[in-house]
Order: structure tokens, then C-alpha cells, then sequence
């Protein structure tokens, strides 16, 4: 019955859950957008980020305090979404991305529109879609980088790839998309584009 | 620096990823060369309307909840 607490302890659970609130809840954000566009849908995302918070809790002491939370974080997320997408895909993407042949767009539009203004009439919804459309290994280079402002160091930490690899993908990524969106801005009407 | 290794190293230097020297070389080719400034201009822009469109979402305030009831008993 005697409930005796030790005096000189400081509870390592406050701690514990403290440091884990100011460096790793900090990025929910970061990690909700990132699972969104890997699953492809919000409850899965949900998941996916629920999941991560959990393993990312468990595995807290191994991280090293005041590093790099966030990517340490997205490194998770990653391979709790690959475990996930192999258990549930018998046939997973057979893409070849080196046949992949993107376009430049900017050599399309020189003379239209050199400076782009039809992008700004595209919406968010409609930039996301042409996201969720480009080859998973596109995808979360392209999102890593070019939404969430990752380095292509820290990204190929992420992908367990190599720097160069980053390069390329996210080179072909991003012309890959500017062509979608490029495609989607001329059947809009947004710009005439050159005839076929 | 030609125009082909210009555009070639074109989104590295709007990433911030080039070592110095190419990075001057790429400037003073930007500098010098309209059309390639164009293109730079161009991509710049893509990039900044990408990011602004990707960002305004974040994770729904039912989420957070649960994260924090299933971490914490909240
Ligand atoms: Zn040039």
C-alpha cells in the first residue's frame, strides 16, 4: 500500500514524451502529406502516419536527440508503407523507369508562354492528381524534395539510394509531371500549344 | 559551359546542389546566355508553384487525436 516515490528520478516517461513531442510530433504534417501521396487515399495515410508515430515511439531511444527527426521519421514511414503496399499488391508496379521517356515542356512553350502563367491557373487538386500518377519511385522523390524541401543527401538516405540516382529520378520526375501538367493545360484551353 | 550542359545542370543548381565552381559557371552562363535564362526562370518557377501547391495540406485534426490518445492514453 506504502507508495513510495524515488525522490532523485526524474520521470523518464515526461521526459521521454516531451522530447518526442517537440522533435518528432512536430512533423505530422510533413509525414501525413508524404503517407498521402505514397497510399494514395487519407485512410491510409492515417494509418501509415499512426503506425509510424507508434514504431518512431518505440524506437525513440535509439534515435539520436537533436539530429534529423524529420528524416529519420520519414525513413519509417517508408518502409512500414513498403512492407504494407507487398503484403497487399501480389503484383506490384512493373514499371521501367528508364523507359520512361519525359519531355521538355520549356521548349514547348518558349514562345506561348516562356514564363509559365498557365501553371497558375491549375489547381491544387488537379497538381496532386498528375502527382499520384507518376510511378511510386518518381512520386516520393519528387514529393520529398520538391514539396517537403529535403536534400538530395537526405533523400537518398530515405530511399537507400544513391545521390546520383536521386539526380536522375527527380530530373525525369519533374519533366515527367511539367508534361502532365503541360497536357492537361492545353486540353483546357489554358494555353494553344504547338499542333501535333 | 554550353547551352546542353547548362540546362543538364539546371535543376541541381536551382536545388542548391552544385559544388562552387559549377555553380559560378553556371550563373556566368546565365548571365550571359537570355535564352538559357528563360528556361532558368522557367523552371524557378514550376518548382515555387509546385511547393505552393503541395503544402496546404496537413494532417486532419482527427489524427492528431487519435496519435496522441494512442501514444499517450489521451
Ligand atoms: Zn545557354
Amino acid at each position: 500500500m506504502a507508495n513510495t516515490p524515488s525522490p532523485d528520478v526524474s520521470p523518464p516517461v515526461d521526459e521521454k514524451r516531451a522530447s518526442f513531442e517537440r522533435e518528432a510530433l512536430v512533423h505530422l504534417d510533413v509525414l501525413y502529406r508524404v503517407a498521402l501521396r505514397l497510399s494514395g487515399n487519407p485512410s491510409d495515410a492515417d494509418d501509415l502516419v499512426q503506425e509510424t508515430m507508434l514504431k518512431a515511439y518505440r524506437a525513440w531511444d535509439q534515435y539520436e536527440k537533436g539530429t534529423n527527426a524529420k528524416a529519420w521519421l520519414l525513413t519509417i514511414l517508408r518502409h512500414a508503407f513498403i512492407n504494407e503496399y507487398r503484403r497487399r499488391t501480389r503484383h506490384p508496379e512493373t514499371v521501367d523507369l528508364d523507359k520512361i521517356e519525359p519531355y521538355a515542356v520549356f521548349p514547348e512553350v518558349q514562345d506561348e508562354d516562356p514564363q509559365g502563367a498557365f501553371f497558375d491557373r491549375i489547381v491544387d487538386d488537379e497538381v496532386l492528381r498528375a502527382i499520384d500518377q507518376l510511378p511510386v519511385a518518381f512520386r516520393e522523390t519528387l514529393v520529398l524534395s520538391d514539396v517537403e524541401g529535403m536534400s538530395y543527401q537526405e533523400i537518398a538516405g530515405i530511399l537507400d539510394i544513391p545521390v546520383g540516382t536521386v539526380k536522375s529520378r527527380l530530373f525525369r520526375a519533374r519533366q515527367l509531371l511539367q508534361g502532365k501538367l503541360y497536357d492537361y493545360a492545353v486540353e483546357m484551353g489554358y494555353i494553344k500549344g504547338s499542333p501535333a | 559551359m554550353n547551352c546542353r550542359e547548362c540546362v543538364e545542370h539546371l535543376y541541381e543548381f536551382l536545388d542548391r546542389e552544385l559544388t562552387p565552381e559549377l555553380e559560378r559557371e553556371i550563373r556566368e552562363h546565365l548571365e550571359d546566355c537570355p535564352p538559357c535564362g528563360e528556361q532558368y526562370d522557367f523552371e524557378e518557377l514550376f518548382l515555387k508553384f509546385l511547393r505552393a501547391r503541395c503544402r496546404t495540406q496537413g494532417a486532419p485534426a482527427e489524427l492528431k487525436k487519435r496519435v496522441l490518445r494512442e501514444l499517450f492514453g489521451e
